[in-house]
């Protein structure tokens, strides 16, 4: 049984660094503006036969420049832990299966986006957008004392909608709803499957 | 203005220093499942033959007698202090489900549709992997990593149907698996309850 525990210093690391990326770039130039969101993710599809639950385990970071008034591109960092004890019979081709299931999927979106925002500066402002990029894989499946575990890069895009809400001069609200598709992927028996999840955002926003 | 911006600055920087700290420690655990007991490691598995009749299948004869394995395969004389109860519950289950029990089986008058035989084996499960963890910058285990190795001893139950008269494969087969770290008593009733579940999931059997 093959047991791989996630670097999760190397998530800190990466999340350090976009805050220092933060901070440092604030001060100089206001067009950027950042947001840090707690992050509740519904499976669909593939996902969602692997595990039911909802996972409400989740952050996620956006870093974006407003290229002009209505227009920004940035990045996004995101990660999920969906995970679901199960002791449901699975049904096979010719025959079943009974046991207690742990089932496990961390998924780490790093995309690219661009996003458009209807309104006014410094004004509630909804907006649309669109990611793409890809997401770092980690599923795990285990049943008595069988484990499997496929950990993977797979391409993807996530269609966004959201809002801004200023509260202070530099300070907002955003909340927004994503909707996660990984255009390539297999499950942990090798099964060529789409992943895909809803992910609902709450955070703050610096300098929207 | 500038100087109520950049208070604010460090005020909302150290809240989401404060919030990403705190979703950092909820996150941390990757694998967040809680610790499993000994009968959460219980799998049945069953399988039939997709072309078996089993409604022409009205009697079964089975051995008195659980066939006890090594790690080799290989048949041992070594019964087990639950083997009668176990052989006990699976005629109970297969009486309930429609088959007659032909106990004095022969080849030419009395010839049981199906014949039932159980299969037991025990072995040493060894399993192991690597963890990566802040520990890892003291412990210099292959880098970032240190083993860690466990082993179970764990039983396998085969019930397989087998249709004496035709060569070919099993009928159906029930494998409950799982790790034996129990009371005898825990064990027989996890068993039983293996078996239970073996049948409940397995409604073609039925008449």
């Amino acid at each position: 049984m093959k047991i791989i525990k996630l670097k999760s210093w190397q998530m800190f690391a990466v999340f350090a660094l976009v805050l220092l990326m933060f901070g440092s770039t604030y001060a100089q130039k206001e067009q950027w503006y950042g947001a840090f969101s707690y992050s509740v993710s519904i499976p669909t599809g593939d996902t969602k036969t692997f595990i039911e639950e909802i996972s409400w385990r989740g952050i996620g970071l956006d870093y974006r420049y407003l290229i002009n008034r209505t227009y920004s591109i940035g990045l996004f960092f995101g990660w999920n832990v969906l995970y679901e004890r199960s002791t449901r019979t699975t049904q096979t081709d010719n025959g079943a299966v009974t046991g207690t299931s742990d089932r496990t999927l961390n998924a780490f979106p790093i995309m690219a986006n661009i996003h458009y925002y209807f309104g006014k500066r410094k004004s509630i402002r909804p907006y649309v957008g669109l990611n793409a990029g890809g997401y770092i894989m980690n599923q795990r499946f285990e049943i008595g004392v069988f484990a499997w575990q496929d950990d993977s890069w797979e391409w993807g895009i996530a269609p966004e909608a959201g809002v801004v809400i200023p509260v202070e001069r530099d300070f907002g609200i955003m909340l927004n709803g994503k909707y996660n598709y990984a255009l390539t992927g297999d499950d942990v028996f090798g099964t060529t499957i789409n992943h895909s999840y809803w992910q609902v955002n709450a955070g703050f926003v610096w300098e929207p | 203005m500038r100087r109520i911006s950049q208070k604010m600055s460090t005020r909302t920087k150290l809240s989401l220093v404060v919030l990403f700290s705190a979703l950092t420690l909820v996150l941390n655990s990757c694998y967040p499942g809680d610790a499993i007991t000994a009968a959460d490691t219980d799998i049945v598995a069953t399988y039939f033959d997709k072309d078996a009749d089993f409604a022409t299948k009205l009697t079964y004869s089975i051995p008195d007698q659980i066939i006890r394995l090594d790690e080799n395969g290989d048949p041992i004389n070594d019964p087990g202090a639950n083997d009668q109860q176990i052989l006990n519950k699976i005629k109970d289950k297969l009486e309930s489900a429609g088959y007659d029990l032909i106990a004095n089986p022969d080849s030419l008058t009395n010839r049981p549709d199906v014949l039932v035989v159980a299969f037991v084996n025990q072995s040493t499960w060894v399993s192991g992997g690597c963890y990566s963890s802040w520990y890892s910058w003291y412990y210099p285990y292959y880098g970032w990593c240190y083993p860690v190795y466990y082993t179970y001893d764990i039983g396998t139950l085969l019930i397989v149907m087998i249709d004496p008269t035709e060569s070919r494969n099993a009928l159906w087969v029930a494998a409950f698996n799982g790790i034996l770290e129990d009371t005898n008593a825990g064990v027989l009733n996890r068993i039983n309850d293996g078996i239970d579940q073996a049948f409940t999931q397995s409604p073609y059997l039925y008449k």
